[in-house]
């Protein structure tokens, strides 16, 4: 047990050195000449003699492997460096923006959950019968509607034709219903086809037979027997599912006029302001590292199998 | 005409509503510039945001263009792009995953951690980083979704040429003295890109997603060029008065989405040998709802 945890995370340091070597090299290798944009964004004309100023400043000359360990020493600790477009400090508002987008995934997450299992076990309850089939057109066309048209829909259902929601904005439980809804979609239509085909799986297994001959029921099968089996492939999904919701959120934060990670991310990609794109990165892989790790560990509970073999 | 038959009897396996969407799409974008009754970028201003009518069938959109005009025409640019997208994507991904394969050792190691990693991060946030470094662009976009899909078309060639890799003709080229040249441009390439079109196909419905995805962030196809992804984006400040322009091209996008996932599923089901039990089929049918976490514990 020990022995499995503490080798997930060394596996997951090596993954984030590597994550944070990425980072580096994309903004290193950006075409263009970093000190002439700061330059240039201070007012100045970009005259040779300021450029070569400012690039002793931000450290440019220095060998790029002591250029890696100042910038990851400063990210470590928060700092991202200056915004080429704005003049401020990238992690500004950060810490708010990490809420917003917390708050989004965390709640689709749930949303996501809730719905594939809904949908999933009424699929297995009643196989290849109306439920089914109705369960499984729903997770085709959860799964092929594209997220920016989800949310055109939900504005124009939920709140420009009936007005019980927001349709934008950032402001109390309320106004998170529709963001959570669009990006709860795509997730809920893989989850639930991940429930439907693991409950058909298990209930062809020898363990069902016995329960099946002892006496029980489809229901307290279901419940009992299949649904504890089918846990780790779940969670395995689910997290694969809530490191996909920051790409979702680039689509759905900027049409709901939310400010998070990927709305700034997107600002960035716009303005080619690399240090954000580069924050933004990092942020978004350490999520998908950390969320990884987690999702290992709560397999290791729920599975009793892969438990024995490594205590 | 005979080695066609088995194709035939391929295509009869697939769903008919999926093929026949696909084709429309293909038949569509190919034709697009005959087939389009007017002109999908004459404005008229006076009949801006117009309901259907004789001379415009779906309707105008704010600058008074021909709706139906620009759907039939965005299939066009969708389409080109996205097989610009694949060409390129499956071309790295071939040549990566058959040189894996028919190296193995560490060149394999190697090559498969990059498909690995390249495979966790969704590719949404691989494109846009491309594209925050080098600027927005036609070239820039097909591009940077070409490097977040090659690791697909990289994993499946490179299981595809280990197992033609360990088939015997390979073992008896090689004891008839075939060159190393040979047996990879004579043997392993032409299987392996034979089985990866297969699944080329079906990841194209991923890819149009992709493409219009990018174009409403606007950092796609840009406007006038129509494509449904930037026509939905243009249309949605007039959700409130004219949302049929909002609507017709994301259900346009999704018909298109469905017949590729659809047929994707059936060629990943059509692979099992016959006799087909339904336990098989369960057992499938898990692998391929875990493809995309396989890589999660890499």
């Amino acid at each position: 047990m020990i022995h499995f945890i503490s080798k997930r995370l060394k596996h997951s340091l090596v993954l984030l050195f590597l994550a944070s070597v990425v980072c580096f090299t994309l903004v290193v290798s950006a075409p263009g000449n970093v000190a002439v944009l700061i330059a240039e964004l201070r007012g100045a004309v970009a005259v040779p003699g300021y450029v070569a100023q400012v690039a002793e400043e931000i450290g440019l000359n220095k060998p790029l492997l002591m250029r890696y360990v100042d910038w990851l020493g400063d990210a470590v600790t928060g700092d991202f460096g200056i915004s080429y477009r704005t003049g401020q400090a990238v992690s500004a508002d950060l810490p708010q923006r990490m809420m917003v987008t917390g708050t989004l995934i965390a709640g689709s997450a749930l949303i996501a959950t809730l719905l594939s299992l809904l949908l999933g076990f009424l699929g297995a309850f009643w196989p290849y019968k109306l439920p089914d089939r109705v369960s499984r057109g729903l997770a085709l066309i959860g799964a092929s509607t594209p997220t920016f048209f989800v949310g055109a829909l939900m504005i124009y259902g939920f709140s420009v034709t009936f007005q019980l929601f927001p349709s934008f904005g950032f402001n109390g439980p309320i106004s998170w219903v529709l963001p959570w809804l669009t990006v709860a979609v795509l997730p809920a239509a893989v989850l639930s086809r991940v429930v439907r085909v693991g409950l058909e799986e298990a209930m062809t297994s020898p363990y069902v037979l016995t329960a099946k001959s002892k006496g029980l029921g489809r229901t307290a099968i279901l419940f009992r027997e299949a649904l504890p089996n089918i846990t780790p492939v779940f969670i395995n999904a689910l997290g694969t599912q809530v490191g996909l919701m920051t790409a979702t959120g680039i689509i759905v934060e900027p049409l709901f006029a939310w400010q998070g990670v990927g709305d700034y991310f997107l600002a960035g990609v716009r303005f080619r302001d690399f240090m954000v794109v580069q924050a933004c990165l990092l942020i978004f892989l350490t999520f998908f590292i950390v969320v990884n790790l987690v999702v290992d560990l709560a397999v290791l509970m729920t599975d009793p199998r892969i438990r024995r073999q490594w205590s | 005409m005979d080695k066609l038959n088995p194709l035939f009897a391929r295509l009869n396996k697939f769903p008919r509503a999926a093929l026949i969407v696909i084709c429309l799409f293909v038949a569509l974008g190919t034709f697009a510039p005959w087939l389009a009754p007017q002109d999908p970028s004459a404005q008229n201003l006076l009949e801006g945001s117009a309901g259907p009518s004789a001379a415009h069938w779906l309707g105008t959109d704010h600058l008074g263009r021909d709706t139906l005009s620009r759907l039939i025409i965005a299939a066009n640019t969708s389409l080109v792009s996205v097989g610009s997208v694949l060409i390129i994507a499956m071309t790295i991904g071939i040549l990566m995953g058959t040189i894996a394969g028919y190296h193995r050792g560490w060149v394999d190691d190697l090559l498969m951690r990059v498909v690995d990693v390249g495979l966790s991060v969704p590719s949404l946030i691989v494109a846009l980083a491309v594209i925050g470094i080098v600027g927005p662009g036609y070239w820039t976009m097909v591009l940077a979704l070409a490097l977040a899909w090659w690791p697909m078309s990289g994993r499946i060639s490179r299981a595809v040429a280990v197992s033609i890799m360990s088939k015997p003709h390979i073992e008896a080229l090689r004891v008839l003295g075939a060159s190393p040249w040979r047996i990879y441009f004579g043997h392993l390439l032409p299987g392996t890109i034979g089985a990866v079109m297969v699944y080329a196909t079906a990841d194209a419905g991923t890819a149009a997603l992709a493409v219009a995805t990018l174009s409403f962030l606007g950092l796609g196809i840009q406007p006038p060029t129509p494509e449904w992804g930037q026509m939905l984006v243009d249309a949605l400040p007039y959700l409130e008065s004219d949302p049929r322009q909002v609507i017709l091209p994301g259900l346009a996008l999704t018909a298109a989405v469905i017949g590729f996932n659809t047929l994707g599923e059936a060629i990943a089901l059509n692979r099992i040998p016959k006799p087909l039990t339904r336990r098989m089929l369960a057992i499938r049918r898990i692998e391929v709802a875990g493809w995309g976490k396989e890589n999660s514990d890499a």
